[in-house]
């Protein structure tokens, strides 16, 4: 493909497939819903962190209150929008990089309807007070049950694409959805082991308890954002990345080595979440020990999506989507490099119930899933109807907003973490504790008010990104019905 | 196009691995970095001293316990075990540097008498000190920070006023014992109209300009059997400590807000709904949750805070 085709928003007119070649129309529900989730979700999460800076916000309103809606936030991000936009991209990419259509299009249609059935049950169920109270694993076991339906549908339609390939190889990308794939499966599975009280009761008892079944929520709660938020988005990077660029991706040899060694050594870190509790110590130090193991594979992904672009950096200078992507890859690097430091114990000391681990996940949630999700959505969706992005500008617009937004909540939250952790280690002269709890608290007020700014400017920057896209997609559906009309009147004449 | 300048040497000439998807992706087989390498090596060594110093690896039902120990005292006698979290923990709390501070002083103010304790100006200092996180830990969530309480829920510790004493002996059995404040309430008991000069007589008492056919109606009421209100308040309105009965002529009001009130009127109206609607009020016991120590300091900040009485 010519190299002007791919540049910044151009609708690649000599590749577009038929209809009949790829199914877009999965994709196309996928990538909107996505869109519709991170308005939701992040709103959400403004909503919540505002009132943690004034706590007024909450009108003494149960179902708004911080404890129901912080999960109605992460669940409309981590699930809604982040999940959406891997099912969107992984149903793109597999279909172009096998040259093959998605297998089974009611099956297809089917994880749709079953994953967003059940994001908008979980939102409800915790807005009434129903909770499974397992983080990022709050939905209660009827929606779990929801949730492995679809997932194992997922696999095989996801599995049975790879398999009708037009390709004697497997490119990088699906090695990625892949292990996403299976892994969520297995922490989905095994994170969920319950038994019901009863059939129309939300409630039930989980099958471990105690030190154990912390282990297994924060094997879970690890992992998910290691295969969820990591390797799956490293999936997405590997195709955007090299397709907005134009170039070829940087090593093979590395983007094998990092795969396999990111894969095998994340499963073991997740106990880094337990440090200095009743978790046996070798197991802390396993969970440590593997989190710094981990630091130069994850690194592997940002190497190889960043010097894809060596040789061609000037796109920066004239591509905001390339903005996007590199600019997820560098906060990709940087919370890569925060996480294991932040799981060796004595820094944990320090950080651990406090607001950096917040600041941390972030940093990684803003920066690196969100960056990728909005470059690749941009650079999807006018594929997907055929048309040029509305507005290039607005995108720089959104880029901007989105980064101010983030170093703003993030610096904040740096201050807020190690300021409180600070705080409640002190000791005065006599060997006393020198804060109470309260002042600690008192403390926060500041960059919580911060945060809540920062948090501000990034959804600005999504409802302007899902302003473009409505106005990309309504284009491309007139244009639709233009050449459909004309196809009419033109059969019509020679008739 | 300025791509070449920004080429590396070497770099693009590296050949693809020949793969193509989706007509123009494609590979480098370009080396993996030689820092890149190099950094993973060295999170290598990394993890293997560690997992030689500390407890790692799982064997069977025990575990690898690592070359590093911690050394404490348990009933008298030195220990020393494998490093690990917990002995970790008692050795910080034997022979850690604020640990074994914040012993000595507690040790010290123990042994003292609350007379010296209030005279010693070092004492003070560290009861203070250790009060500010104990206070803000077991007493603000009510008394506020600082003790200055909430009107018309919890008393103020700022000031002279006691409802069950303010010397430190007494202070002592409201945080050991907790205390259990009981007004009934008069309302069916009283008319309406006897209320307002029951109310009418108490705020005269503390100085404000009552009519005085309602005063002298109410004095009546507080001082005979109608009411008997003297039975616990004392026939001057002095109050009465063993029953937490609070003096009524200092006017200085914990459950009514008589200075916040626009006008006498409205002032009679709120002493004689409160009077109607009676309280109950509880001091939770501290005895089983604070140790000695705490209480004592406790109750030395308490009477410290500026109404103590001798």
């Amino acid at each position: 493909m010519s190299q002007a085709a791919t540049t910044a928003g151009a609708a690649p007119a000599a590749s577009v497939a038929s209809t009949e070649q790829y199914n877009y129309a999965i994709v196309k529900k996928f990538a909107v819903a996505a869109v519709l989730w991170g308005v939701f979700g992040m709103a959400a999460g403004v909503w919540i962190a505002s009132q943690l800076a004034w706590p007024f916000l909450n009108f003494d309103i149960a179902q708004i209150t911080f404890g129901r809606f912080r999960p109605v936030h992460t669940t409309a991000v981590i699930f809604g929008f982040g999940g959406n936009a891997l099912f969107a991209t992984s149903y793109y990419v597999v279909q172009r990089t096998c040259h093959a259509r998605l297998w089974n299009d009611s099956l297809a249609s089917f994880t749709f309807y079953g994953w967003n059935l059940a994001l908008i049950l979980g939102v409800i169920s915790y807005m009434a007070g129903i909770t499974q109270g397992r983080e990022y694993a709050e939905f209660n076991w009827q929606i779990d049950l929801i949730i492995l339906v679809t997932w194992v549908v997922y696999f095989l339609v996801f599995t049975m694409t790879l398999l009708r390939r037009n390709q004697p190889h497997i490119y990088v990308a699906n090695w990625f959805f892949m292990s996403f794939i299976l892994a969520t499966a297995l922490l989905h599975i095994f994170n969920n082991i319950e038994v019901p009280v009863g059939l129309f009761n939300p409630q039930s008892y989980p099958m471990f308890s105690g030190v154990q079944d912390a282990m297994r929520q924060w094997w879970y709660g690890h992992n998910a954002v290691g295969f969820f938020l990591t390797a799956a988005f490293l999936g997405m990077m590997y195709y955007f990345v090299p397709k907005q660029a134009g170039r070829p991706i940087y090593s093979y040899k590395l983007s094998i080595i990092h795969f396999w060694a990111l894969i095998f050594l994340y499963m073991w870190v997740g106990a880094h979440h337990l440090h200095w509790t009743a978790l046996p110590d070798w197991v802390s130090t396993l969970a440590a020990t593997f989190s710094i193991l981990l630091l130069l594979p994850s690194w592997g992904g940002m190497i190889n999506g960043i010097m894809t672009l060596s040789g061609a950096w000037d796109k920066l200078r004239t591509d905001p989507i390339m903005l996007f992507l590199i600019t997820a890859l560098a906060f990709y690097g940087m919370s890569t490099f925060e996480g294991p430091m932040m799981s060796l114990k004595s820094v944990n000391a320090l950080s651990h119930y406090t607001d950096w681990t917040v600041g941390h996940v972030h940093s990684g949630a803003l920066g690196w899933v969100a960056m990728i999700s909005f470059g690749s959505l941009y650079h999807l969706i006018p594929r997907l109807w055929n048309v040029n992005l509305f507005s290039l500008k607005l995108v720089y617009v959104h880029f901007f907003l989105a980064t101010v937004g983030i170093v703003l909540y993030i610096t904040a939250m740096w201050v807020a973490g190690i300021g409180q952790g600070l705080m409640l280690r002190a000791f005065d002269q006599y060997g006393n504790l020198a804060y109470t709890f309260t002042e600690s608290v008192v403390f926060l007020h500041q960059p919580y008010v911060v945060r809540a700014i920062g948090g501000g400017l990034f959804l600005l920057g999504m409802v302007i990104m899902a302003f473009n896209i409505f106005m990309t997609v309504r284009s491309g559906i007139k244009a639709e019905a233009r050449a459909r009309q004309e196809a009419i009147e033109a059969e019509a004449r020679t008739a | 196009m300025s791509t070449q300048d920004n080429r590396k040497p070497g770099q693009g000439e590296v050949e693809t691995t020949g793969h193509v998807w989706d007509q123009d992706l494609a590979e480098y087989n370009n080396p993996l970095p030689r820092w890149w390498l190099w950094g993973f090596y060295a999170t290598v060594v990394f993890a293997l001293v560690y997992w030689v110093l500390y407890p790692a690896w799982p064997i069977g039902d025990t575990f690898t316990k690592g070359l590093a120990s911690v050394t404490y005292e348990q009933d008298g006698e030195e220990v020393t075990t494998h490093w690990n979290t917990r002995a970790l923990f008692y050795r910080d709390m034997q022979t850690g540097e604020y640990a074994v501070r914040q012993r000595n002083m507690l040790e010290q103010v123990a042994g003292m008498e609350y007379a010296e304790i209030l005279q010693d100006a070092d004492a003070m200092s560290f009861v203070n000190a250790y009060a500010q996180g104990s206070f803000g830990t077991w007493c603000a969530a009510c008394h506020q920070v600082g003790g200055a309480g909430v009107i018309g829920q919890y008393p103020n510790l700022r000031n002279d006023h006691w409802k069950w004493g303010g010397t430190v002996e007494q202070i002592e059995e409201t945080l050991v014992q907790g205390r259990l404040g009981y007004m009934p309430g008069y309302r069916g008991i009283l008319s309406d109209q006897q209320l307002e000069n029951v109310s009418a007589f108490v705020l005269s008492m503390n100085g404000y300009d009552m009519d005085p056919a309602a005063v002298e109606a109410g004095e009546r009421i507080f001082t005979g059997t109608d009411g008997g209100c003297f039975q616990c308040h004392g026939t001057g309105g002095e109050g009465l400590e063993s029953q937490g009965a609070p003096n009524l002529t200092n006017d200085i009001w914990g459950l009514v807000d008589v200075h916040g009130a626009a006008d006498d009127g409205e002032r009679q109206r709120q002493v004689a709904r409160f009077i109607g609607n009676g309280a109950q009020r509880e001091m939770p016991a501290f005895a089983d949750r604070l140790s000695d120590e705490e209480i004592k300091i406790l109750t030395a900040y308490v009477h410290s805070l500026g109404g103590g009485q001798p």
